[in-house]
């Protein structure tokens, strides 16, 4: 993944307009997968901890003002996000490492995996779309987003990702 | 001791930088969730409803463009349903509206006639034809007048079981010998093509007193038709040697004629073979 900061942001706010306005129309049990934290675990594992973060945090404050409830739960979203991106960094691979592809594949799967359940949790705790109960709403809001945000992510990875995980 | 104090410090933010700067979000992030209903997060609101739904009717915008094509297939479907529903809603109201007025009229004693409605129509600037929905079952037979409260329409000329055929008076094989309703002067209307509201006075003697706009009746001599039937006003008079050559505006408009009446049949057997002598053509028996 590249490095160049302007280019980042570029594709952060492309990944971030993508997630507000296209794949809110994916939606499965009133669920949609979440590219932001595709683009979040990518820092995480290529760059460095605090960049995910960092991103994270930003993230959190755009979905955050164009959550379905604009803007009540911009607090709530900006923690979450905040949290996947710390976690997502758990999941980092220095830059002198000579991981495979299929290594730093499985780490990113991890990264998505442990940072969309963590994330999905805590938004959980405050979110309830659907009238469920807490523990539901954690699988609901946590698995299936983490399961459909996995299942986008090998998509994405079958199609360019790939390649950018390799530069 | 203090430097070495403070190195100690810097270098323990050097060392846990993210974990400071994640608590730091989380700080932040804590406040924004204490400071949810407050007004300054109101108008970060009120500013991200704007935003959002400036790049979401971009967005709708760029999926309706997408599904033009389907969506002008669906209205044109609608559309023709509407259409077909107007046309068959306005025929039969304006069918009613015919009904209504012919049934109104007082002139004619309706309960004698027959209504039946033009379902069929040959205009031409030389030959016309009408077709009506009453038949030999409905008790229509040939010869018979066909007319509207308006005036005179023409006459049957063939039966079948359902329908009959009307020569209509805008033909050139139509004659019908009308007289005025003031002076009683007499004449053969006929029609000899171009315009159809527009039909011939014949054999109006220049002696006679007719003037201009008087109505045009049928007559008493007439063979088939009922007497008393307006035909249309005078609406020119140019003299000839010896009759005038007058025009005359037809009182029915064959161009909007929907519904129409058919006299009961009034044909004098006994008038028509003292006639036929002085008859040249098998259209001028009737007239």
């Amino acid at each position: 993944m590249t490095r160049n900061i302007p280019t980042l942001i570029i594709l952060f706010c492309i990944v971030l307009l993508v997630q507000v306005f296209g794949l809110s129309y994916l939606r499965v049990f009133n669920v949609t997968p979440d590219a932001v934290t595709i683009f979040i675990a990518l820092t995480g594992v290529t760059l460095s901890q605090r960049a995910s973060t960092t991103f994270g945090f930003a993230a959190g404050i755009v979905l955050g003002i164009f959550s379905e409830n604009t803007g009540m739960l911009i607090g709530w979203m900006m923690l979450s996000k905040t949290v996947e991106g710390f976690i997502a960094g758990f999941f980092n691979i220095p830059e002198n490492s000579h991981s495979t592809t299929k290594q730093k594949n499985r780490r990113i799967y991890m990264a998505i995996i442990g940072s969309g359940i963590a994330s999905g949790a805590i938004m959980s705790a405050v979110y309830d779309p659907m009238g469920f109960s807490p523990i539901i709403r954690i699988a609901v809001l946590g698995l299936l987003k983490t399961l459909l945000t996995v299942i986008l992510a090998f998509l994405a990875n079958l199609v360019f990702l790939k390649k950018s995980l390799l530069d | 001791m203090e430097v070495d104090k403070l190195k100690k410090y810097f270098s323990f933010f050097i060392k846990h930088n993210t974990y400071l700067l994640f608590v730091l979000y989380c700080a932040i992030s804590v406040l924004f969730i204490r400071l949810q209903g407050e007004d300054t997060l109101n108008a970060l609101r009120s500013g991200s409803i704007e935003i959002s739904a400036f790049f979401s009717e971009k967005v709708t915008g760029i999926g309706e463009f997408f599904r033009m094509h389907d969506e002008n297939e669906r209205l044109m479907k609608i559309n023709a349903t509407l259409v077909s529903k107007v046309i068959s809603l306005e025929s039969a109201f304006n069918d009613a509206a015919n009904r209504k007025k012919i049934l109104a009229d007082t002139t004619i004693s309706a309960s004698k006639y027959i209504m039946a409605k033009v379902v069929g129509r040959k205009f031409s600037d030389r030959e016309n034809m009408l077709l009506i929905d009453a038949g030999r079952n409905q008790g229509i037979r040939p010869n018979m007048t066909v007319l509207t409260p308006e005036g005179l329409v023409g006459r049957i000329t063939y039966v079948s079981a359902h329908y009959s055929k009307v020569l209509p008076l805008i033909h050139n094989d139509f004659k019908v010998i009308v007289t005025s309703n003031t002076t009683n002067t007499m004449g053969i209307l006929s029609w000899s093509g171009g315009r159809e509201d527009i039909a011939q006075l014949e054999h109006i003697p220049i002696s006679s007193p007719v003037k201009i706009n008087e109505l045009m009746s049928t007559s008493d001599f007439s063979t088939f038709s009922t007497p008393g039937i307006p035909v249309g006003r005078v609406i020119s008079l140019k003299p000839d040697k010896l009759f005038y050559d007058a025009q005359v505006k037809l009182a029915v408009d064959f161009s909007t004629l929907t519904h129409v009446l058919v006299a009961p049949l009034r044909i004098e057997p006994e008038k028509i073979q003292v006639l036929q002598p002085t008859a040249g053509t098998k259209n001028d028996e009737m007239q």
